[in-house]
This record gives C-alpha cells, structure tokens and sequence, in this order.
C-alpha cells in the first residue's frame, strides 16, 4: 500500500511540473503583457523598464528556472496587472468558486444518484421515462443558455432571485443549478447504467433469494457497488467546477477563479494564468488520488489487490 | 523661421476666463440638495486595468476612477470650453509656454488629509511624468521644463516650446483624461502598496472597497465643495457578459448598463430607458503601411506605394467600395452619423458641410478606380477583427467592409487576432499591407492633437499615417496660440488636405448609449464624452 501511495506521489509531482512547463511555454507564446499595462504611446525606455521590472527581459530559460525556484519555494510571485502577490489574488476568489461549486455539487448528487437509481429500479416505467427527458435535456443544454434562461425566468419575470453577482444564499441558486444541472443528468445517466449493470448481477441475486429485504439489498449491495464510477466521476466534476465554471461563473457575474484565470489570459497576466493552472492541477490530480483511496474503501478487491 | 504669435489672446481668454469662471461651475445645489441616501448599482464590461496609482493606470479606468478624483479643469458641459475644476482660474502666457494655475481654496483630501495645495498639483505631474509611468499622458508631462510652487495655491508650469492645448491634458472633461490629482501627504506616507489599497482624492465619491474583478464601491462625500451626490452609495459591479447586464437592469438588481449599439432595438423592445452619449469617438479603417520613412515599410502595398496619385486612386477606391450609412445603420444600430472629414465630429467649429460629407457609395466607380491604379483583378488584404475595450462593435465594423471590399475584386483575409497579440505589430509599425477597423475616442478636441499621435512623424510613436504636409501643420497648430486660428488652420487647411489624401476609411462618428433603471432620474453628461461620467449629478427618479 505504501509503495502504492509513493508511486502516486511521485507521478503527481511529475505531472504537475510537466503541467507548469507547458503553461509557462503557451502563456510567453501568447503576447507580452507589457503592450497591454502601457499605452500604446509609451516610449521604447518606458517598455524597457516595465519588461525590466517584471523580468520579462532576461532569456527565457532563466525566467523557467527563477520560476520554478520560486514555486519550489512556495512563492508564485506577483501579478503583473495589479503587482500584488498572486497567493492573494487567488485566495480571494478560491471561496467563491469553492462555494459554488460544493452546491452545484451537492444539488447534482441529490438530484442525479437517487434519480438514477430509482430509473434503474423502474425500469421502462414513467419515472425513468422522465428521468431519461430530464437526462437529454440536461446533457445538451449550453449552460450558457440555461443560465440565461434561468435569468429570464427567476429574475427578470418573477423577480424571485437576483440576477446575478454574489451575496446572501439567494444569489446562489441560480448559477449553483445551472452548474449542477450537466452534472446532475450526467450523474443521473451513470448511476442508471451502473446501477441496471449490478442489478443484474449474481449476487444481487443470491441477496434477493436469501430473503433480503429490498431496501438493504438496493442501498447496501446494490447502491455501494454502483457508486464505484459515481464516485470518481463526481470528484472529476468538483475539481472541473473549481477552474471549469467559467461560463456559469461569467452569465453570473460570479467572482470566482475561473473567471480570474480567463480575465488573466485576456490580460497576459502570466503569474496569476500559471498558479491558477498549478492550483487546478494540484487539486485535480490530487482529487485523482482520492478517488484510488475512495476505490479501495469501496472495492475490497482493489483494496486486496493493492496490499 | 518661427512664426510670429501674440500673447493678446491668451491674455484676454485667460482674464475673461477668470471673470465667467465662476459662472461656469454647475452650483453645488444643482447636486444633491438633500441628504444623499440609496445606492445607484451600476454594471460596466470591465474595470481597466484596476489601478490607482497615476503612474500605473493607463486611461480605461477612466470610467471607475473619475467619480473619486478631480483634475484641474474640466469642460463646460454645454459648448466643452475648457472650465474652472480644482483651478479656479488658469492664466496662460509666453504663447503658451507657460501656465499659471490658481487653485480653489479650502478643497479637502478624503479622510482628512488635508488641504489641496501647489505642492500636491506637482507631485502629481511629476508622478505621471516619471521614468517607467503607464500613465497615457506620460509623454505629454515629460514636456515639462519646470514647475514653481508660487504660493500654496498656485503653481506654475513651464515648457521648453509653447503647449498650447495643455489644458486639455489636465481635463475631467474627456475620456482618459488621467492627470487626477493626488494627495502627496497620503502617497507618501502610505506608500505605493498602501496608496493602492485605499486611495485617497478630493471627488465627490470616497472609497470605500475593491474587490479585483468584481466591485468598487464609493461613498458619497456631503458637503463637497462642488457636487455633493443625490446617492450615498455609488457601486459598481463587473458584469463582462452583455446578456446578464441586461437582465440584472430589467430585474432591478442594477440601476445603470453599459451597453453596446447593437442592443438598442432589444432595451427600445423591453421598454428600458436609454441615455444618449453622443459622437464618443470617430470610427475608421487604418490603411497600415503609410510610412515610408520606416523601417517596416513595404513600397508593394497598393495603397501605400510611392506612385503617390495611383496609391490615391486605391484609397479611394476602398473607400467608394463601402456603403458607410448602411454600416452606421445595420452594425451601429443607427448611433452615428456617416462623415467624410478626419477625426472631426459633426458639431466641431471646424466641420465645414464640404468636409462632413461621406465619399459616396460606388462600386462601380471604385472598380474602375482599381483598375486605373493597375488592380483590374483586385489584391490581396488582411483584414484583422481586433475588438478594443468599450469598443466591441469594431470586429463587426472590419467584417462589413471586409464583405464590401469583395463586392469589388479585392480578396480579404479575416484574421481575427487578440489586442495583445496585435499590440506588439500595432507599437512596431510592423503591419504593412494590414487593414484594421478602429475608434478614436474623444481623448482631446482637436483633430491635430490625435493626430500629434497617430500621424506626426516627429512624435514618439506614428502609428497610421505620416506625411510631411501632416507634419507641417502640426507644427503649425501646436504653437498657434489662438484658438480661432486654430479653428481656420484646421477647417480651411488641414482638413481639406486631409480630405482630399484619403488616408484610410473614413466611416463617421459614433454615439454610446447607456441603460437606465427606474431610480435614475437626470443626468447631465458632457458631450463627446466616452463612457460614464458626472456621476454626482445624477438625480433620483421622482416617483
């Protein structure tokens, strides 16, 4: 197990400065930041000194190596727009994105697993029938459109919920559903699938034929099984909403870090761009190792398979 | 030789600037007579580059900086004459080497920093003047020889050669008009990260918080020397997607919206007020690669080749080939009037009715044109789709001519680029052969002073046209003391020269609308200001 847990380290960590290293090449590629903090009057020296003060003008190859120290060290250095440290800028908007996401989150699990398992329950019947609408419909719906829709209606017509920006629990209902909406149909889907697949299977049978009462042979053998792809699926999904919400996070106007790695592209604000994506990574890659242990908690056999 | 000027006129403007000044100054009861209460919620596309410092901010925070701070002078709302601000009078002598400033007394810094005096006035010049300063006036205040603290209110600037448009340089009364005056006692004492996290003005507005990307709110200040607010709370949100301002107007979440042209008919359909800003800034096709002076010139361009007259006939031809009032019409939802004349608006004083009208809409003639110049077949064009903040209808604007270009033989490549990618070719000159749509915002007056940028072969940076004729008129109108000279120089001389080169395509003026919720009542704006302006004037709604 131990040698296991090392490896995954290991392979994180590669990954990660595999992931930085990439980042750090396309954002140079991308244009100089220096022609969008000054004006497009600055004089020749005025440029110089700016590109000088950001040490945009020593080789590339020493700015990879200061960088990587500088990570290495825990300092993600400054950002070039506001020429704050970047750590601020990100915890900043972590919390919005955080909150978002856990409820958008939260709503897909509550609404995708039971539903889905219900489906596989009843199968072919109304509630599956309905749940399979809700499913399509949620899979192909642009959240962009959704979330304009949900304005149109909630907002502008009912004037139930404010439209968008954040502040007290109202104004998170929208862009939460709207982000969880995807989610949920998609959760919905591959409980259904998984659920129809262990189901089917002989000890759900050997169960049902112990005498078992339904309820303990749907939610403790059936559900637990079926829950294996749920499961690491739904922490994929989490890591995606904490960098992957920019659209919801933009027809929002929601302040969260996907909207502050998009706005610092468009800006060329390398710092901000490069520890956005080191922190998305880490938590991705992070989450990834999560879901090995959440297999082994449980599969016993990968458990087993492991030791 | 240089040329002979008389100081009279600029004595005599500047005495009976001090006889009217105060005449001039919307009353501070014009404001907010009663207590300010309530919020005005506004959502804007983008907050800059969400700076504070002078020499940090370049010019788009213009729009959320101006409700804190104040410049010296500012433009009379009604005729935008230069008018008494934070100098209650100007005196302007040696043909416009030197100028005098005498300040308000009694104007204070928020949160007790004092008064406002000559010594803050310069360390504010010399802050935006300093080496490395983003600042977009940094060029001009480098121009500066010296500058004398005559007494604590007044404060004296002298230039090596006249600068007779410097007061359109200290100006509220323009888009990115950035030479705010600072508070020397709060920048030096909180230094450069403290000064940043909590500025310090003399504006109606006080700050009171930045959230980066998401919000600035300000305070009103009661009792302000000039305009004391009708709201207390001034908040502004950013809100990037025009959708969502849209609906957070209509659901009262936010009482103001910046909004594109293209979405007058939708507000008219919905029943939202709208505030007209009109002629905010002069829309036109830089032709790139007319200079040959430079290194980056290439003599192939069609319309830049050293044949002068058939270059001519190209420019023409590209201009005969686009029907500007269909693209006033159809891409600018009818916010903007067709025009012939260069970076002119149609109320100037020097847009005489021969220069305001349009080349006509001819395909016809501008194949034949092409032909005569030797493109029978037509020639190829890059046509970059760049979009400019506040200015997103421009890839749209290159898209139409683009289309009309091809009615005519010419074969266009769009090539949709980012502004940070184009800004490095755009500084480098290095796009010959390149058409790009573009808006002028209204950032001085005169025409000859955007042309002191974009085509003065002399000045730091040219960045679409150079000609020795354009050189010389330049020199000209930048020592000519009299404005009315001025004024003839630029609508019997310049301008038909300008006319008559055809140095891009001219495609007309462009107005900026703004949505309006319930609660906004008046709200006198200056005209030709781009972007939001006077807030403290802004009244509530009568219910």
């Amino acid at each position: 197990m131990w040698r296991f847990l090392i490896g995954r380290m290991l392979q994180t960590v590669l990954s990660m400065l595999v992931v930085i290293s990439i980042v750090f090449v396309l954002t140079r590629l991308s244009g100089n930041p220096v022609h969008l903090l000054l004006d497009v009057n600055a004089s020749e020296r005025d440029q110089q000194i700016l590109m000088h003060h950001l040490g945009l003008d020593k080789p590339l190859p020493v700015q990879y190596a200061i960088y990587v120290k500088n990570v290495l060290h825990g300092d993600f250095g400054n950002s070039v727009l506001s020429r704050r440290p970047v750590t601020e800028h990100i915890w900043e908007r972590l919390p919005a994105t955080a909150e978002l996401g856990f409820v958008a989150m939260f709503l897909s699990v509550l609404i995708g697993v039971p539903l889905g398992m219900y489906s596989a329950v009843r199968r072919g019947g109304a509630l599956d029938s309905a749940a399979r609408v809700f499913a399509v419909l949620g899979q192909s719906m642009p959240a962009f459109w959704l979330g304009l829709m949900l304005i149109l209606i909630f907002a502008v017509v009912l004037g139930f919920l404010p439209a968008g920006g954040r502040g007290g629990i109202e104004h998170i209902v929208l862009p939460a559903f709207t982000l969880g909406y995807f989610t949920s149909a998609a959760i919905l889907r591959l409980t259904r699938s998984a659920m129809l697949e262990v189901l089917g299977s002989d000890y759900i049978k050997f169960a049902r034929l112990k005498g078992l009462p339904e309820r303990v042979v749907l939610w403790k053998h059936g559900l637990k099984n079926a829950l294996l792809p749920v499961v690491t699926f739904a922490v994929m999904l989490f890591v995606q909403f904490l960098g992957g919400a920019v659209v919801t996070e933009t027809v929002f106007a929601w302040p969260g870090l996907g909207r502050l790695i998009l706005e610092s592209i468009t800006t060329r604000d390398y710092p901000i761009v490069q520890a956005g994506v080191l922190v998305l990574s880490g938590l991705y890659l992070t989450g990834n190792l999560l879901v090995d242990f959440l297999y082994g908690y449980l599969n016993p056999r990968i458990r087993h398979a492991r030791a | 030789m240089r040329p002979r000027l008389s100081i009279a006129p600029l004595l005599v403007t500047a005495l009976l600037w001090a006889a009217v000044a105060p005449s001039i100054v919307i009353d501070p009861r014009e404001a907010g007579a009663q207590a300010p209460s309530g919020t005005l919620t506004v959502a804007v596309a983008t907050f800059g580059n969400e700076r504070w410092l002078p020499h940090l901010y370049v010019g788009a925070e213009d729009v959320v900086l101006k409700p804190m701070y104040e410049n010296l002078l500012t433009r009379d709302p009604k005729t935008g004459d230069l008018a008494p601000m934070l100098a209650e009078r100007w005196k302007v002598a040696d043909s416009g080497r030197t100028w005098t400033f005498y300040l308000r007394k009694g104007v204070q810094f928020h949160d007790g920093r004092g008064e406002l005096t000559a010594e803050d006035v310069r360390f504010t010049f010399a802050t935006l003047a300093k080496d490395g300063s983003a600042n977009s006036l940094a060029p001009e205040f480098r121009l500066i020889k010296s500058m004398e603290v005559e007494n604590p209110y007044t404060l004296t600037v002298r230039f090596e050669k006249p600068f007779v448009a410097f007061g359109n340089k200290v100006n509220q009364g323009l888009f990115a008009s950035v030479a705010f005056i600072q508070s020397k006692r709060h920048m030096e004492s909180a230094k450069d990260d403290g000064a940043e996290r909590h500025p310090v003005a003399t504006g109606p507005w006080k700050f009171v918080e930045h959230v980066r990307g998401d919000r600035i709110v300000y305070e009103a200040v009661e009792n302000h020397w000039r305009a004391t607010p009708h709201f207390k709370r001034l908040v502004f949100l950013k809100v990037p997607e025009p959708s969502t301002r849209m609906a957070m107007l209509r659901a009262g979440s936010v009482d103001v919206i910046e909004i594109g042209g293209e979405y007058a008919d939708e507000l008219k359909k919905v029943g939202v007020r709208t505030l007209l800003m009109p002629n905010v800034s002069w829309v036109y096709i830089i032709l790139g690669g007319q200079w040959p002076t430079k290194a980056t010139y290439d003599p192939k361009v069609p319309w830049a080749q050293p044949d002068a007259e058939r270059a001519r006939k190209v420019r023409v031809a590209l201009n005969l080939a686009v029907d500007k009032q269909a693209i006033m019409q159809r891409v600018l939802g009818g916010l903007g009037t067709a025009l012939g004349s260069w970076l002119m608006y149609p109320a100037d004083p020097w847009a005489s009715d021969a220069l305001k009208k349009p080349l006509p809409y001819d395909p016809a003639k501008a194949k034949a044109l092409l032909a005569e110049a030797g493109y029978p077949g037509g020639f190829d064009v890059t046509m970059n789709l760049t979009p400019w903040p506040g200015r997103g209808f421009l890839p749209d604007v290159g898209e139409a001519v683009a289309t009309y270009w091809e009615k005519v033989g010419i074969r266009v490549k769009r090539r949709p680029v980012d502004r940070a990618v184009f800004a490095s070719d755009f500084r480098a000159r290095a796009y010959s052969g390149v058409a790009l749509a573009y808006a002028s915002p209204l950032v001085a007056p005169e025409p000859w002073e955007v042309l002191y940028r974009a085509g003065y072969t002399k000045a730091a940076l040219c960045l679409f046209v150079e000609h020795p004729k354009l050189d010389e008129y330049v020199d000209r109108l930048a020592v000519q003391p009299s404005y009315q000279e001025r004024v003839r120089i630029m609508r019997d001389e310049m301008g038909p020269w300008l006319t008559e080169y055809v140095p891009g395509v001219a495609i007309g003026s462009a107005h900026a609308i703004v949505g309006l919720g319930p609660k906004v009542g008046d709200w006198p704006v200056i005209a030709g200001h781009m972007g939001f302006h006077n807030w403290e004037y802004v009244s509530r709604a009568a219910r």
